[in-house]
């Protein structure tokens, strides 16, 4: 890992659920538009590790340092607030609102960012466009397959043009064909928007699309042999 | 040895297979079975399970409880009505002959500060009198027995003046409860030498033979909205509490489904669960009868007030309950299962999206006002049984109609709904996408609502119609007292004394009695209308009639007779009877003729303040008669006094009891409408906050129930960093707008069942604003309520754990 100029960088982070420890000792770092896969077998912290990265969760112990931000020094209300504006991500089931209709679902994190709402649709159409899917905008969640489901979710993680994009195994529910189709679209508007892509995942083949590759186990991150 | 032996080839197998599995359990076995099952689920099916069937039981309690008190109505008015039948006897048609067990009895009914008491007294003829229930023996002379409730009264010390009003009596024991009416009831029996037959009547027993009335229609009209009322919101409640936890429980059945179990084998199940609590339900809807009949005591309502023990339901009503109430929360559960397949690997939801029509909707309250407006539009008769019956049943279809409605009403305004900030957005797109469980909930309010406002704008209406008699009767500060009259001497006296009580400025009175015609054998006089003469002073007829001049020993005939249209024959120089028939069955008394002096004069009667006379045909003045020859005559008195004098009312009272404590009373200036009818509103607004916060209770489980469902996305909100107060906004306005609409239309529905219920009474439409603003300002609070109790565990499910899968 060369953490020199890295735009998310996170050391020696602990993190344990009651006895179990998740991560123990974790180092992380990612550049703008490079995409890192994180792999590992089920349980081994991966999903922690994003969490921590994102600031969703706080370690235990260990910092996790974006851009000039130290987030693990920071407040609930302004790790939300930096969630809304510079991260986007994907889960493995989409996560869609399911009231809401998928431009709308799109349009969501920029009106949590204070855009109009015409302005968000608008944005938002665009995204579905090029997502190609702007043929379901108009429906709700459990009208669309999954891998439409899982393109808007894509759109909804980019609309906001975040800086780094955590992706959850953002495949894991779709079938090859599809699950490609959305890696594709994702890696691709990603370096477009020379955001960087933090990718979990337990797949090889998704690993493929990755610049980088990480795998935890035991709650240590190593870089695999040969990574760039 | 081998315990192994192979079967040689060709060799058949004749040992004995294996019995076949025994077939299923079929009909109430397996029923049994699987709802015994659901019941242990339940019971071990931890904190979810468990909050499930806390709910439920709940529910089902006050379900139970209310029923049980709604069925306890016509006991509890039987054991009213028994026990002042009991105790009660105002005359005999035929008076028994005096003799050792027969009593002479008269009512000395009294008013203390606009508190109604009930007096009796008592003479025996004899050594054995008949005593009424509760009490063993009469009282003796100057003594009285009172109920424990007089007792207090007489006892706070600043009730001077009703002890000086019975002051001529001792109190010796207190009345046993099965001779009051109620516990809190005011009421003494006392002793008085005094009694005569011209002031008391002689009977040889207590109790009569008279049968209540019937509730009125109003009253019907009353009970059956209450229950309506009341039943709905906990009926949605119930159902609101059996779908807690419906996601577990379907993960649940899902797992019986993969190890073997059919389909109405899981629906037994879960049949099984809601029974548990609604068998804990029952046995706590019993325990808060139990313990809510102890409060009977404490409370009047319309002035009946009972002992817990008449707050019994019938056995057929109670056995109705215990069995109907399990079995409607079991059939709410299927209910909710409708459209949904429980499979092995999860649930199938073959439902089609439930499209809302109108038609049937509108059609129920439509119904209901077809039903009341013609009775409104030509108001007749409301006693019968077909008026009943249109009252009840329009009542009853417009309150349940605003129930079918409000879904409708949710899903075409929330579906026109566009735009708004976030937090609106995501409400109203929740809303159009489900609003089942909110309108659920929210329909209770409604019918609850409703019904309270109609039945406080009855009550308001009818209360506003005796307030405005009785002002207009009470403009003048008076009041009239009448009772039976010895002579003028002795009328003359009473006049005295009121003329110096505190507070009086005036009194005036009469002796007054009947005369007719003398009968003729060619004239009948069983039926005439008796004329009426008035005794007095110059000084007192002149205040009855303009005279043109007066000293003692005149008579007047005055014109009365042109007011009743009939020549009652007392002429001047005509000989009348002064004992005439009085209408009734007894035998014709023998008559007692005296001739009207003919140096009677005509007299003009005076118009009082009202514009109205008093009637008068023959105004005489003391010496021209022996009022001894009169028959049965009384007095009347009509006193004025100064409003400005504290407790003028109390000593005109007083002095009128220490004159003759059987004299009545006649006046506006106590309202006992406004104590009944205020106690009847403060009940139903009180029920009304009980239900609405019942109603919430409800909301909140669904929300949160709701939120529970929605937890994994709650979390990915929050990662996406979405604020708190963003979702919480949005929870409030999920809230709020059903309730709005549920508010607006319980309102309208209620304002116009409450303007049809008093026209069709007679009454003018009032409403009481204030009331209206009061209850939708507590449907206000119970939206911030349940949004504020919603917000922890909203908070709680916003958190990194929902998204974890491993």
């Amino acid at each position: 890992m060369t953490p020199a100029g890295s735009l998310l960088e996170a050391r020696a982070l602990h993190k344990a659920y009651g006895p179990t420890p998740a991560l123990d000792g974790a180092d992380f770092a990612i550049h703008p538009g490079e995409v890192v896969a994180v792999m590992g077998p089920s349980g081994s912290g991966k999903s922690t590790l994003l969490h921590c990265l994102a600031g969703i969760i706080r370690p235990d112990s260990g910092s996790v340092r974006y851009g000039t931000h130290t987030l693990t020094g920071l407040s609930d209300a302004r790790c939300s607030a930096l969630r809304r504006t510079d991260f986007g991500f994907v889960f493995q089931f989409g996560q869609l609102v399911p009231e809401l209709t998928c431009l709308e679902n799109v349009a969501l994190p920029l009106r949590l960012n204070g855009t109009k709402r015409k302005d968000a649709e608008r944005q938002a159409r665009d995204w579905l466009a090029r997502l190609e899917v702007d043929g379901v905008a108009a429906k709700r969640p459990g009208e669309i397959s999954g891998g439409q489901g899982q393109r808007v979710a894509v759109a909804r993680a980019l609309a906001t043009r975040p800086r780094v994009i955590f992706a959850d195994e953002p495949t894991g529910a779709l079938d090859s064909l599809n699950g490609e189709r959305v890696l594709t679209l994702l890696t691709d508007a990603a370096r477009d928007t020379d955001a960087a892509v933090v990718l979990v995942t337990h797949e090889s083949r998704v690993a493929a699309y990755a610049d980088r590759e990480i795998v935890v186990r035991d709650g240590i991150a190593r870089e695999t042999a040969g990574a760039a | 040895m081998t315990l192994l032996r192979s079967r040689p080839h060709g060799e058949r197998d004749t040992t004995v297979p294996a019995p076949p599995p025994a077939p299923p359990r079929t009909g109430p076995a397996r029923w049994a079975r699987d709802l015994a099952m659901g019941m242990r689920f339940a019971a071990g099916g931890g904190r979810e399970g468990w909050i499930r069937t806390a709910l439920t039981a709940a529910g089902v309690a006050l379900g139970v409880a209310v029923l049980l008190f709604c069925a306890s109505a016509p006991t509890l008015m039987n054991a009213w009505h028994g026990r002042e039948k009991a105790r009660e006897n105002l005359g005999q048609a035929h008076p028994p002959p005096r003799s050792d067990r027969t009593v002479l009895y008269a009512h000395t009914d009294t008013v203390f500060r606009g508190t109604a008491i009930r007096g009796r007294l008592v003479r025996p003829d004899g050594a054995h009198p008949p005593a009424p229930p509760g009490m063993r023996h009469l009282p003796g002379p100057g003594e009285m027995v009172v109920s424990p409730a007089l007792k207090d009264l007489l006892a706070a010390p600043d009730n001077a003046l009703l002890r000086a009003r019975l002051s001529s009596y001792r109190i010796v024991g207190v009345i046993g409860d099965e001779g009051l009416k109620g516990p809190r009831e005011l009421t003494y029996l006392a002793h008085s030498d005094a009694l005569s037959e011209l002031t008391g009547y002689r009977i040889d027993r207590f109790g009569k033979s008279w049968d209540p009335r019937p509730l009125t229609t109003p009253g019907l009209v009353l009970v059956i909205m209450t229950c309506v009322a009341l039943m709905t919101p906990v009926m949605v409640f119930i159902g609101t509490s059996v779908r807690f936890g419906n996601e577990r429980r379907e993960r649940r059945l899902a797992a019986l489904r993969l190890v073997g179990a059919d389909v109405r084998t899981t629906r037994r199940i879960a049949s099984g669960e809601v029974l548990f609590g609604s068998l804990l339900g029952l046995l706590g809807g019993g325990a808060l009868f139990l313990a809510g009949r102890l409060l009977a005591p404490s409370i009047t309502l319309w002035d009946i007030n009972v002992y817990p023990s008449d707050v019994t339901p019938g056995p057929l009503a109670a056995l109705l309950i215990t069995v109907l109430v399990p079995t409607a929360a079991v059939l709410v559960t299927l209910v909710a299962q409708r459209g949904v397949t429980v499979e092995p690997l999860g649930i199938v939801r073959n439902r089609p999206p439930v499209r809302r029509r109108l038609w049937w909707r509108v059609a129920l309250p439509v119904a209901g006002t077809a039903l009341l407006v013609p009775m409104a539009i030509r108001p007749g008769p409301i006693d019968d049984p077909l008026a009943t019956g249109c009252l009840a049943g329009g009542s009853t279809l417009l309150l349940f109609g605003v129930t079918a409605l409000l879904p409708w009403l949710v899903d075409r305004v929330v579906g026109r709904l566009r735009g708004g900030p976030v937090t609106w957005q995501l409400a109203v797109r929740r809303l159009q996408l489900s609003s089942g469980p909110a309108t659920r909930a929210v329909s209770g309010i409604t019918v609850a609502l409703a019904g309270a406002v109609a039945i406080h704008m009855l009550m308001t209406g009818s209360q506003a119609g005796y307030a405005a008699a009785y002002a207009e009767s009470g403009r003048v500060p008076q009041i009239s007292l009448w009772g039976n009259g010895a002579s003028w001497q002795q009328t003359e006296r009473l006049l005295s004394a009121l003329r110096a009580t505190p507070g009086v400025t005036t009194a005036r009175g009469l002796l007054d009695a009947n005369a007719g015609r003398m009968p003729t054998p060619d004239h009948d006089t069983d039926r005439d209308l008796p004329g009426i003469i008035g005794v007095g002073t110059c000084a007192e007829l002149r205040k009855v009639a303009h005279l043109p001049s007066c000293r003692d020993g005149d008579a007047f005939v005055t014109d009365g007779h042109r007011d009743s249209g009939t020549e009652r024959g007392l002429t001047p120089g005509a000989t009348i009877n002064l004992n005439p028939p009085d209408a009734s069955d007894e035998p014709v008394p023998a008559p007692r003729p005296w001739t009207v002096p003919p140096s009677a004069r005509a007299a003009q009667l005076a118009p009082l303040q009202d514009g109205h006379r008093l009637y008068y045909d023959l105004l005489l003045t003391p010496s021209v008669l022996d009022t001894n020859r009169l028959t049965r005559p009384s007095v009347e008195a009509l006193v004025r006094f100064d409003r400005d004098t504290p407790d003028a009312v109390e000593h005109i009272r007083n002095t009128a009891a220490r004159i003759d404590p059987t004299m009545m009373e006649g006046s506006s200036i106590d309202n006992p409408h406004d104590r009944q009818y205020d106690g009847i509103r403060t009940t139903i607004f009180i029920g009304a906050v009980v239900t609405l916060l019942l109603i919430g209770a409800g909301l909140i489980i669904s929300t949160v129930e709701q939120l529970y469902e929605r937890r994994r996305l709650l979390s990915t909100l929050d990662a996406y960093g979405t604020r708190r107060a963003t979702l919480g906004w949005s929870v409030l306005w999920q809230t709020a707008l059903p309730v709005a609409l549920g508010l607006a239309l319980a309102l309208s529905c209620g304002l116009a069942l409450g303007s049809l219920l008093l026209t069709i009474i007679g009454s003018d439409v009032i409403v009481d604003w204030p009331v209206v603003a009061g209850m939708t300002a507590i449907g206000g609070g119970v939206i911030l309520f349940v949004t504020a109790l919603s917000l922890p565990p909203l908070w709680r499910m916003m958190r990194p754990e929902g998204l974890r899968t491993e």
